[in-house]
């Protein structure tokens, strides 16, 4: 037959040639777009140009670049804490269970710090007082009042610190919950402490239970009330540098050390956690955000007070609560998120959790969705991956309107449509579970690392970051068994933030100039970083000042992202 | 004939459509076994290598004289024990440059009398310039040359006698 005779075309071909064309188009050009171009996620730091000698080189945020200057308050108005409570900001919000707004918050401030004053006799800058409560508006406004007495408070992050505590750093006063009370009197009462501490009990407390010691006992209310009766005299503005509260914690190694704050460091932290979400989606009085970090760490008080600063809701999960009742269970997971509801706060809008509540609530969410029918479920899966895998997702897509959304609803109930982002942290979180937290949750998730001496983030992945890379095996031999398996399998943490600088030491330089990953211990640097107590001399130069060593054990990855292996895990 | 090929065309067409058909409903969650090297290549991506970093080292005037641009070597010259990377400006102190004496050696002379001449740079096996006889607008020339350099190029070492390592 001629080539004539194989090219014969009817009406038939004219459709079908339609409909190729139509599917052709389909297919190649309705790609979905990335959320962020891929070429910005190949340098997310900014590299310095020399190197010393077993260092590597110190790396900074991309955005901030080597000569830029890092952020240390989130608008100029900033200077101390209680610049962080804006004046002029009128709307009221939810904090915990207390409606309530910043004027009237600020009143309750001054009322309380100057009941304080008056009533338990504090000096300024000499007094020193121990703030052993539970996170909510009590610890916000004792904190509040104590920094704008220039008054510095003690907080611990778990109550073993309490002993070796109130003997190397005895507080003037200590406010505690009433429910811990008794608790805390037999343990003065049992150090035969010289100095007699003035306890105020925030709660009520049956005076006759208590044991018989010399302390005077008074109620966190009552000096509220006293001091709204006072005239309110004009105080001292503290500084900027000024040490506003020393935070205990346990080292890996099994001691305890503190870190000093100042209110720059608090600034400087509140800059970094607002810098965590994208601008164009910032944080805003609309928001509600659910925090599973304790007020008495470090990074936990920047969380609050960046809810404070923004103007959104506020609540914390029960695991964060210092005092529990005897007996009490501990709360993981996904029921631990749920004790947020226990307050008066909206539905939650952004996240602060540890890397369990996240995988909890992953896992949750897709077995719901599992159950709901095993074949759409597959189908949406593997819809939902292809666009990740292009750098794309979405919660409005036909996926999460037939599959997901139920399961979401099932899990998180009124949080399933509000919860726009999640800052998970805390624990190690391996690059495996990413894709099911992004299918399951389909909001940004944001890897952050932070650290006891830091108030703020550390680290924190872009927040449209969908990247997945494979594990691949550390060629390493400088490496440890356990640091290689971290390596392999940990989920990178993203770039500096923007105020902070990091570099590596005990580097294997023939490694690095050879083209390796650099790999070694982490130090860091910058305004939202405090000064721990065993440093008592600060370096003479310059350039070696404020270098922190955070007991951790990092490596870089060509695109500038870190991965971190936390302190003394096997 | 038992398979028609009257319409060969349309066969063809209809096959496209029900490959298109298949990729739209059934998309690829393929990962590439290496992760590519460019981002025209794929969404995740990871650069070849890390962004160039000098290593600082400790120099004498022996080990830093090679360091003259000669073959595509790098470029560098030391002003008063500091040594700079000059590679970014082949122009001026490479092998054909207005300034190439300058290439390899401690040029803290030359720099405080501004002249580029043989006289202002020391042979390398004798001890480094001690620049004591330069007067106080020399020595000002000097650290404005300094500050010029560590703002344009990159300081990447610190230059030493020969005997001191």
């Amino acid at each position: 037959m001629a080539l004539s005779d194989y090219l014969v075309t009817d009406d038939l071909t004219i459709i079908l040639a339609l409909v190729a064309a139509g599917l052709f188009l389909l297919h190649n050009l309705y790609k979905p777009q990335a959320l962020v171009h891929p070429i910005l996620l190949g340098r997310q730091s900014d590299v310095a140009r020399v190197r010393n000698p077993s260092e590597s080189a110190v790396y900074r945020n991309y955005s901030t670049g080597m000569l830029g200057r890092f952020p240390v308050r989130p608008t100029k108005d900033q200077q101390v804490l209680l610049d962080l409570v804006k004046p002029d900001a009128d709307a009221p919000r939810t904090l915990w269970s207390t409606k309530i707004t910043n004027p009237q918050l600020r009143e309750r401030i001054a009322n309380f710090g100057a009941g304080l004053a008056k009533v338990a006799g504090l000096v300024p800058q000499e007094s020193n007082v121990l703030l052993l409560l539970n996170d909510g508006i009590e610890f916000i406004i004792s904190d509040l009042a104590l920094a704008s007495h220039l008054i510095p408070s003690f907080t611990l992050s778990s109550l073993s610190l309490l002993s070796p505590v109130l003997e190397s750093h005895p507080p003037s006063l200590i406010i505690t919950e009433a429910a811990f009370l008794p608790h805390l009197l037999e343990l003065i009462y049992d150090s035969n402490e010289s100095e007699h501490h003035t306890i105020v009990v925030v709660g009520d407390v049956a005076m006759a239970n208590l044991p018989q010691v010399q302390n005077k006992i008074l109620h966190w209310d009552d000096i509220e009330r006293q001091g709204a009766a006072l005239d309110k005299s004009v105080l001292p503005a503290p500084e900027p540098s000024d040490v506003f509260t020393v935070s205990f914690f346990e080292t890996p190694s099994g001691g305890h050390d503190g870190v000093q704050l100042t209110h720059e460091n608090m600034t400087a932290g509140v800059a970094a956690t607002r810098a965590l979400v994208p601008p164009s989606s910032a944080l805003s009085p609309l928001d509600t955000i659910v925090s599973t970090y304790s007020l008495s760490t470090p990074y936990g008080r920047a969380i609050a007070y960046t809810a404070l600063f923004e103007g959104t809701g506020f609540a914390t999960v029960d695991s964060t609560k210092l005092i529990k009742p005897e007996g009490a269970p501990t709360f993981m997971g996904l029921k631990d998120l749920r004790t947020s509801a226990s307050y008066r706060i909206s539905s939650p809008t952004v996240l602060f959790v540890h890397s369990h509540h996240l995988n909890s609530l992953t896992n949750t969410i897709l077995q719901e969705a599992q159950k709901a029918s095993w074949l759409l479920y597959n189908f949406a899966w593997r819809h939902k991956l292809a666009g990740i895998l292009e750098g794309y997702m979405t919660k409005q897509s036909l996926w999460d309107r037939l599959v997901f959304d139920g399961a979401r609803v099932k899990v998180m109930g009124k949080g399933a449509g509000t919860v726009r982002a999640v800052a998970v942290s805390g624990g190690p979180f391996e690059a495996q579970a990413l894709t099911p937290s992004r299918i399951a949750l389909s909001v940004p998730v944001i890897n952050v690392h932070s650290h006891p001496l830091a108030a703020g983030p550390v680290f924190a992945s872009h927040a449209q970051d969908l990247q997945t890379f494979p594990p691949t095996p550390v060629s390493s031999s400088a490496a440890s068994a356990a640091d290689a398996y971290a390596f392999t399998y940990l989920a990178p943490v993203g770039p500096p933030t923007v105020n902070v600088e990091v570099k590596l030491t005990g580097v294997d330089d023939t490694a690095v100039e050879a083209g390796a990953d650099p790999v070694g211990a982490l130090h860091m640097r910058g305004p939202s970083i405090g000064r721990p107590l065993s440093v008592e001399e600060e370096a003479a130069e310059e350039d070696q000042r404020g270098w922190r060593f955070t007991g951790e054990r990092a490596k870089v990855a060509p695109n500038g992202t870190f991965k971190v292996v936390a302190a003394g895990k096997a | 004939m038992a398979f028609d090929l009257g319409t060969p065309v349309n066969t063809a067409l209809l096959l496209y459509i029900l490959y298109s058909i298949q990729r739209i409903i059934f998309p690829s969650n393929s990962v590439p076994q290496s992760v590519p090297n460019e981002f025209k290549n794929g969404y995740t991506w990871m650069p070849k290598s890390h962004p160039p970093t000098l290593l600082y080292q400790t120099y004498t005037p022996k080990t830093l004289a090679p360091f003259d641009g000669k073959e595509g070597r790098r470029i560098l010259l030391s002003i008063k024990g500091v040594v700079y990377d000059v590679t970014a400006g082949r122009n001026f102190y490479g092998p054909e440059g207005m300034y190439a004496n300058f290439a390899g050696r401690d040029a803290s002379r030359g720099m405080a009398k501004q002249s580029f001449d043989e006289e202002m740079i020391t042979p390398i096996d004798q001890p480094l310039d001690k620049l004591d006889d330069l007067t106080p607008e020399e020595i000002a020339n000097m650290h404005g040359w300094m500050e010029h350099f560590a703002s344009k190029y990159i300081i990447c070492g610190k230059l030493v006698e020969n005997d001191a390592v």
